[in-house]
């Protein structure tokens, strides 16, 4: 029998390896823009939310998502890297002219949409959950002392994310990102539905409507916080 | 018609290689491709140069021996489509053609247009078979198969071998060859007891030839001359992993 590390390393184990990861990355960010559209109800809905997120299991619950969450990303990531090195290398001299038939943009810049999103994300945190970047409306520490008199304090997010975004080129960057998103997803969802084993003729016509349907949710729901507020719809 | 071609020549498979122009004139719309360079090569040879070597047999599009990029696409512009079985009316007096051989790693350059497809065979030999007990063929009836199944086998069976997949496929991946056998064998009876073993052999021996992964875009199914769709390639994909779990290898 061959060994569990000559399987790990074959390009369809990696694939696999690549949609499943793929698809826990879109179902947390299916959550997280649930998450997010609490905005249009109101500062204590988002406030409270958010606050609960940090607190939930006296804290635990959080790491153990966001560990998950690195695990899952690091998996996809060296998946998506080590296939994209091999298709490389598969066709060391290149044609002088190629014409696609079946090929689309989303699919083909899968690894440049991907390496985007990853830099945004790193941006992303920096800006929301580290507090090191746009820090002028990271919400200020829980008072300590005094004037803290015993309440529990819930951080303002919802006023972090309103001045942050009524900043333009922090908002530009976001949507941009945005589309990134739905092109990755536009050709990711179905992707891993083929790479999954999940086809036939049946399914086909379904399948190539859910990948761009999901990645024009997804980019449009995310989005659509950011515009409001530079509508001044949500301030 | 007379057309201006621009074809790849590679003296050898260390030689670096590079296009060159030609000149053809008088060429007849009815004439195949190959046809259309065998008039060259007579008119390279009568002026004591190199012919252009390509690949062909039975120049009927079912041997699976031809196979050249015409234009950026692999066998010509027509769909389901051998470049023996192209013809010239497809093209019009003036046109400049681009001919390149397939590219990949795996298929290495021979010369000119003829490339080694050598790890096709070897991936076959890794499981695109039957073991069957020599002695009396069994009668036709005694082994019940669906028709779909036997219409999905010979879906499958179609497949000439040609690697104009591999040409077509933007990371040289083999997948819609390799999916092909296996789902030709796994389809029918005859092939459920080596079904395991053959689809995680195949898949690995197309690994080592150095062949990319499928990343879904499809243009192998879109540039295959017979059509074999990339839903074998979704059930090979099921059949390796299911036959990691089985650990019958
Ligand atoms: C929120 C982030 C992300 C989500 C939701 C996501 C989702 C997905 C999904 C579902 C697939 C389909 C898997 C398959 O082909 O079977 C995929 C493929 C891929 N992803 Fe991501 N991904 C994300 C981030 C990234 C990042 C950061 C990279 C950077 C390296 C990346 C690179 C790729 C590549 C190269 C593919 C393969 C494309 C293909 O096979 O056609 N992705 N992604
Ligand atoms: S799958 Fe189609 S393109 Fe690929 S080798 Fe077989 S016949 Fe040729
Ligand atoms: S020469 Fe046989 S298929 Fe073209």
């Amino acid at each position: 029998m061959r060994a569990f590390g000559e399987i790990w390393e074959s390009n369809v184990f990696q694939k696999w390896l690549m949609a499943i990861s793929g698809l826990l990355l879109v179902g947390f960010l299916l959550g997280h823009l649930s998450g997010n559209l609490l905005v249009f109800m109101g500062p204590d809905a988002i406030n409270e939310y958010a606050h609960g997120l940090r607190t939930m299991l006296h804290g635990t619950a959080i790491w153990i998502v966001r560990f998950g969450l690195l695990g899952t990303f690091v998996l996809h990531i060296t998946s998506a890297m080590k296939l994209s090195r091999r298709n490389r290398e598969a066709r060391p001299s290149r044609y002088n002219t190629v014409e696609h038939r079946a090929s689309t943009l989303a699919s083909r810049s899968m690894l440049y949409s991907g390496l985007l999103l990853l830099t945004y994300a790193v941006y992303h945190l920096a800006h929301f959950t580290w507090g090191v970047v746009h820090s002028e409306f990271y919400p200020k520490a829980s008072p300590t002392g005094p004037e803290s008199n015993g309440a529990e304090y819930i951080p303002d997010v919802y006023s972090m994310v309103v001045s942050s975004f009524q900043v333009h080129a922090i908002s530009v960057a976001y949507v941009l990102a945005m589309i990134m998103v739905g092109l990755h997803l536009n050709h990711a969802i179905a992707s891993a539905f083929q790479t999954l084993g999940v086809r036939n003729q049946r399914f086909v016509p379904v399948i190539r409507m859910v990948g761009p349907l999901l990645g024009i949710l997804v980019a449009a729901g995310f989005s659509s916080v950011p515009l409001a507020i530079l509508a001044g719809i949500v301030k | 018609m007379n057309l201006r071609l621009h074809i790849w020549r590679q003296s050898g498979p260390q030689d670096a290689g590079m296009l060159k122009t030609y000149d053809v004139a008088n060429v007849s719309e009815h004439m195949s491709f190959l046809e259309m360079l065998d008039v060259l090569n007579e008119d390279l040879i009568a002026k004591g140069e190199v012919p252009v070597a390509f690949d062909h047999d039975c120049r009927e599009g079912i041997c699976g021996t031809c196979g050249m990029v015409i234009n950026g696409r692999p066998h010509g512009p027509l769909a389901r489509t051998t470049a023996c079985q192209l013809h010239m009316r497809t093209f019009k007096d003036g046109d400049e053609i681009y001919i390149e051989p397939w590219r990949a790693r795996a298929f290495p350059v021979i010369r000119d247009l003829v490339v080694d497809r050598g790890s096709f065979d070897r991936i076959i030999q890794k499981g695109g078979f039957v073991s069957v007990n020599t002695g009396n063929a069994q009668d036709g009836n005694t082994l019940p198969i669906p028709k779909t199944d036997a219409d999905r086998a010979m879906d499958a069976a179609a497949c000439i071998g040609c690697g104009a997949c591999v040409a077509a496929c933007p990371n040289a991946s083999a997948m819609l060859f390799t999916a092909a056998k296996i789902g030709h064998l796994g389809s029918v009876p005859q092939g459920q007891a080596e079904r395991s073993t053959r689809a995680m052999n195949m898949v690995l021996q197309m690994d080592a030839e150095g062949f990319g992964a499928c990343t879904n875009h499809y243009e192998c199914e879109a540039a295959c001359p017979k059509g074999i769709s990339a839903d074998f390639i979704a059930q090979m994909n099921k059949d390796y992993v299911a036959s990691v779990f089985a650990g019958r290898d």
